[in-house]
C-alpha cells in the first residue's frame, strides 16, 4: 500500500439507512402547488367578471388558513408546514366556494376555523377526516347564513362595479320552474347558455363560474398524473342520473360547484379512497347524494355536504376495496 | 396510470406495479470490464445464506489461489483463497451485512505454479451428481446478490416436476451494468453455463430474459447459442432469449417468471412449486468454471459508479477486496459522498466502514451524492395511493407504517408485510419519502420476535 496520505477518507456524513437509495422525485409540497398552479385560471377569470374583490377575497381566506396552519405548528412545537402548499390550496378552494360580495374580514375566520377544527385538532396534513375547504364554508353557512347566500354579483367583464344577482339553481330552487322560465326568458337564446355556463358569464360562487377554466386546470392535474378520471367521472354519471328529476337538466349539469368539487375537492387524496373500484363507489355516492340534496333537501346546490357524507365514508371504503394480491393461493402447492 | 390501458406494452412484463426510475447504466455499460487484484484481500468467512464457515487457516499460513481456507464443519459451502500469498490474520472485521463477521486476511505474494484451472476433460458427460458436487465444492452461491448456496437450489426435491430454467439477465438495478458486460463479453460463458444447470436439473427449456434496455446483449446472447451450436450439441435442451420490458422489479425472480412463463408463485412458495429454477446469468458463468475448470468462486465482476466516484467502472475483483482498494483504483471520490452502498439503489445496503469487502454477493458498489438520493425526512401518509400502485405484490405499505407508528406492528399481516420482498418500489413512489421498507422490515422483525417467544 501507498503513502498513508493516498488513503481515501471515510466522508465525514456518510448516511446509513435501508433502501431504497432514490426516489421519483415528486414531493407533496409539489404535488400541492401544483394543485395550486392548476386554481389559477378559475380564480384568474373571476377576477376578469367580478372584479378585484374576488382577489381580496381569496387572498383573506389563504391568510386565514396559512397564519392558522402556521400557529398550530408554533402550539405543537412541530416544524413549521406552510410551504408545503396545502395550507394555500385549502383556502384557494375555500374561497372559490364563496360569493364574489362577501364581506372581506368573513373568509379569514372561516379559513382559520376550517384549519384550526378540520386538520390542526386531528394531528395536520394526512390525518383530517373531511376536506378543509368544505368544512370551512359549511362553517360559514352556519355562521354568516345570509351573506353566504345573498351576496352574488351579475359577471360583467371589464366592468368596475358590478350588480347583485341570484343564481339559476337558487332561483330553481325557491321557484321551481316557472322561476327558470322567467330567467331563460332573459337571456337572449338559447346558445347563450352554453356561454353563460360552460364559459363562466353568471353568478356564481368565485370558482365555480366557469366550467370551462376549471377543466383547463383538471386537464393540467390528469396529465401531470396528480388526479385520476375515476372519482370525477363518477360523480358525473351519479349527478346525471339525477338530473331527470329536475326541472333543468342542462342547467343542472353545467351549474354549481359541480364540477370544482368533481375535480379539486372530492380527489383530495386524504379524504378519498386510495383504489378505483373504492373510489367509483365514492363517485357515484356523492353524485347521486348532490342529486338527492339538491331535488329534495334544503340547498340549492348539494355538492358539498355530498363530498362531506362520502368522505366519512373513506375509511371503509379503503377496507372494503383492497389492491389485489399478486400471490391469491395459499400454502405452496 | 391511465383510466384505460388499452396500450399495453408488446413486451413480457409482470402484471401488476413497477417502477420506472432512472437508470444511470450510461455511466459503466460501455466499459468492457477491467481485472483489478489489490495487494491484500480480507474475506468474511460468512460468504452465503445458511451455517457459518470455520477458517481452517492460521497466521502466517501460505496460501494458493484456489485452496479452500474455510468451510462449514458437516458439509456446507467452503470458502478458496481468492489470491495467494501469507495469511496475515484472522480475526473479527467488518461485513457488509453482518456488520461483523470473523476475517481472513491474505497479504499478496506471487507464487509459484499457480493454478491455472484449466478445462476439464470430459466434463460435459460427467455424471449429474458429480457436477452438482463440483458446484459445491467450488462454493457457487447465487451471485445476483442473494447468495444462496446455488448447489442447494439445484438439487430438486424428488417430487417437483420443473419443466424451465429462467436465467436472469434483467439486471433491473439502475446504474448496475455488471451482467450486461458479462452477457457481452463473456457469452459463450454463459450459454454453456446455462446449459450445464439445465442439464443438471434436467429441463428442456432454458429461457434467457433480458430486459430491453440492454439489446445489445440480447442479440450477442442469440448469437452465440447459434454459433456454438446448441441445438446440435444437444438437442434435448431448447435454449431461447426472450427480451422484456424495462421495469423493476424485473429481475425479481417471482416477477420475472410471471414474465416470461405466466406462472404466478404461490403465496409464501418458490418458482420451484411452478416447475420454474432461475439463476443469474453471473450465477450460471461460476457454474460453468466449477464443473468445467473445477475452478472455484474466488472472483466476482461488479460495477462500482454514481457521481460520487472518479472513475465509474465495471471491475472483476478478487473476493475480499476492500472498498479502500477499489476508491483508490478508481480515483477517487467526485464531490461529496453522503452514501456508500452495497449493491443497487433500490435494494442496496449502506455502509459506514471503508474496510468493508467485497463479497459473493456484492454486485455493485455505488458511490451516491446528495443529488442523487435524498435525505430529507418524512412526512405524513396524504394517501395518494402511489405505493399501492407501485407494489409489484399488491401490498398496502401505506397501512403497515400508520400501524407501526402507532406501535401495532402485530396487526399488519392483513396488508401482506409477510410477503414483502423489500423490492422498494413503494419508498421510491411516495411522494412524503415515507421509508415504507424500513416500516414493513420493524412489522416483520415483531412477527419473529412473536414466533420465537411462542417456540
Ligand atoms: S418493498 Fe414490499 S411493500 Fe414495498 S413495493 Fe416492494 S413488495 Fe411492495
Ligand atoms: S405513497 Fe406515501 S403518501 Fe402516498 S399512500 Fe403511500 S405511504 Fe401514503
Amino acid at each position: 500500500m501507498s503513502d498513508e496520505s493516498d488513503k481515501p477518507a471515510n466522508p465525514l456524513h456518510l448516511h446509513l439507512s435501508s433502501g431504497p437509495h432514490i426516489f421519483s422525485g415528486r414531493s407533496t409540497a409539489q404535488i400541492m402547488w401544483m394543485v395550486n398552479l392548476s386554481l389559477l385560471p378559475a380564480l384568474l377569470w373571476a377576477w376578469a367578471v367580478f372584479g378585484w374583490a374576488v382577489l381580496a377575497i381569496t387572498l383573506s381566506s389563504i391568510l386565514g388558513c396559512v397564519i392558522a396552519e402556521y400557529a398550530v405548528c408554533r402550539i405543537a412545537k412541530t416544524a413549521s408546514t406552510i410551504a408545503d402548499g396545502s395550507a394555500v390550496c385549502s383556502g384557494l378552494l375555500l374561497a372559490y366556494t364563496l360569493p364574489p360580495g362577501m364581506p372581506i374580514w368573513m373568509p379569514f375566520i372561516g379559513g382559520m376555523l376550517a384549519l384550526i377544527f378540520t386538520k390542526g385538532i386531528f394531528g395536520g396534513l394526512g390525518y383530517n377526516i373531511f376536506n378543509v375547504a368544505l368544512v370551512g364554508r359549511a362553517m360559514m353557512m352556519a355562521t354568516f347564513p345570509v351573506e353566504m347566500t345573498t351576496r352574488w354579483l351579475t359577471p360583467a367583464l371589464g366592468k368596475a362595479d358590478a350588480v347583485s344577482a341570484a343564481t339559476f339553481l337558487g332561483q330553481i330552487k325557491l321557484g321551481g320552474q316557472e322561476a327558470l322560465t322567467k330567467m331563460l326568458a332573459a337571456l337572449p337564446d338559447g346558445g347563450q347558455l352554453w356561454f353563460e355556463f360552460f364559459l363562466g358569464m353568471r353568478a356564481g360562487s368565485i370558482g365555480e363560474v366557469s366550467v370551462l377554466m376549471i377543466l383547463l386546470g383538471a386537464a393540467f392535474l390528469l396529465w401531470k398524473g396528480i388526479i385520476k378520471l375515476y372519482i370525477p367521472l363518477s360523480i358525473l354519471v351519479g349527478v346525471a342520473l339525477m338530473a331527470p328529476f329536475s326541472p333543468a337538466p342542462a342547467i343542472y349539469m353545467l351549474s354549481g360547484g359541480l364540477w370544482l368539487g368533481a375535480f379539486f375537492m372530492a380527489t383530495d387524496y386524504v379524504t378519498s379512497p386510495t383504489q378505483p373500484r373504492g373510489q367509483i363507489i365514492f363517485g357515484l355516492g356523492i353524485g347521486l347524494l348532490t342529486g338527492i340534496i339538491r331535488n329534495w333537501g334544503g340547498y340549492p346546490e348539494g355538492i358539498c355536504y355530498a363530498i362531506m357524507l362520502m368522505n366519512i365514508l373513506t375509511p371503509a371504503l379503503n377496507d372494503w376495496f383492497r389492491p389485489k394480491r399478486l400471490t391469491a393461493g395459499g400454502a405452496p402447492s | 396510470m391511465s383510466l384505460f390501458s388499452w396500450h399495453k406494452s408488446a413486451l413480457p412484463t409482470f402484471s401488476r406495479g413497477g417502477v420506472h426510475p432512472e437508470e444511470h447504466k450510461g455511466l459503466t455499460e460501455n466499459l468492457p470490464i477491467e481485472t483489478f487484484i489489490p495487494t491484500t484481500v480480507s474475506i468474511p468467512v460468512s460468504q452465503s445464506l445458511g451455517a457459518p464457515a470455520e477458517p481452517l487457516v492460521a497466521k502466517a499460513a501460505m496460501v494458493k489461489r484456489g485452496d479452500v481456507i474455510a468451510t462449514v464443519p458437516g458439509g456446507g459451502l467452503s470458502l478458496h483463497a481468492p489470491i495467494s500469498g501469507i495469511v496475515k490474520s484472522v480475526q473479527t472485521g467488518p461485513h457488509p451485512t453482518l456488520v461483523h463477521d470473523t476475517t481472513i486476511t491474505i497479504l499478496a505474494k506471487s507464487a509459484e505454479g499457480d493454478p491455472e484451472f484449466a478445462e476439464q476433460p470430459g466434463w460435459q458427460t460427467l455424471a449429474i451428481p458429480q457436477m452438482l458436487d463440483r458446484i459445491k465444492e467450488a462454493g457457487v452461491v447465487g451471485l445476483g446478490g442473494a447468495a444462496f448456496p446455488t448447489y442447494r437450489k439445484l438439487m430438486l426435491p424428488k417430487d417437483a416436476k420443473v419443466d424451465t430454467l429462467v436465467i436472469n439477465g434483467s439486471e433491473c438495478e439502475p446504474y448496475l451494468t455488471c451482467d450486461y458486460r458479462v452477457m457481452l463479453e463473456e457469452s459463450e460463458r454463459v450459454v454453456l453455463g446455462s446449459w450445464v444447470i439445465a442439464k443438471i436439473i434436467g429441463v428442456k427449456n432454458c429461457v434467457i430474459g433480458i430486459e430491453s434496455n440492454k439489446q445489445p446483449a440480447a442479440e450477442q446472447m442469440r448469437k452465440t447459442i447459434a454459433a456454438l451450436g446448441m441445438e446440435a450439441m444437444d438437442p434435448a435442451v431448447k435454449m431461447s432469449v426472450v427480451v422484456t420490458e424495462t421495469k423493476y422489479p424485473q429481475g425479481s425472480e417471482k416477477q420475472l417468471v410471471q414474465s416470461l412463463t405466466g406462472r404466478l408463485v404461490p403465496k409464501g412458495g418458490l418458482p420451484l412449486h411452478v416447475g420454474v429454477v432461475v439463476q443469474n446469468v453471473a450465477t450460471a458463468v461460476a457454474c460453468l468454471d466449477a464443473v468445467r475448470n473445477r475452478k472455484p468462486v474466488i472472483e466476482r465482476v461488479l460495477t462500482v459508479s454514481g457521481a460520487g466516484i472518479k472513475n465509474p467502472k465495471n471491475l472483476r475483483v478478487p473476493i475480499g477486496t476492500s472498498v479502500e482498494d477499489i476508491i483508490l483504483h478508481c480515483g477517487g471520490y467526485n464531490g461529496d459522498v453522503v452514501k456508500i452502498l452495497f449493491g443497487g439503489p433500490m435494494m442496496g445496503r449502506t455502509i459506514a466502514d471503508l474496510d468493508v469487502s467485497v463479497t459473493k454477493g456484492t454486485s455493485g458498489l455505488l458511490f451516491l451524492t446528495e443529488a442523487e438520493t435524498n435525505l430529507n425526512s418524512y412526512q405524513p401518509c396524504i394517501s395518494c395511493g402511489e405505493c399501492l400502485d407501485a407494489c409489484p405484490m399488491g401490498l398496502e405499505p401505506n397501512r403497515v407504517s400508520q400501524y407501526i407508528e402507532v406501535n401495532r406492528p402485530l396487526e399488519t399481516e392483513q396488508f401482506g408485510v409477510k410477503e414483502c420482498f423489500e423490492c422498494g418500489c413503494c419508498s421510491y413512489s411516495c411522494p412524503s419519502h415515507r421509508p415504507l421498507v424500513q416500516f414493513m422490515q420493524v412489522a416483520k422483525a415483531a412477527y419473529r420476535r412473536q414466533e420465537r417467544k411462542a417456540k
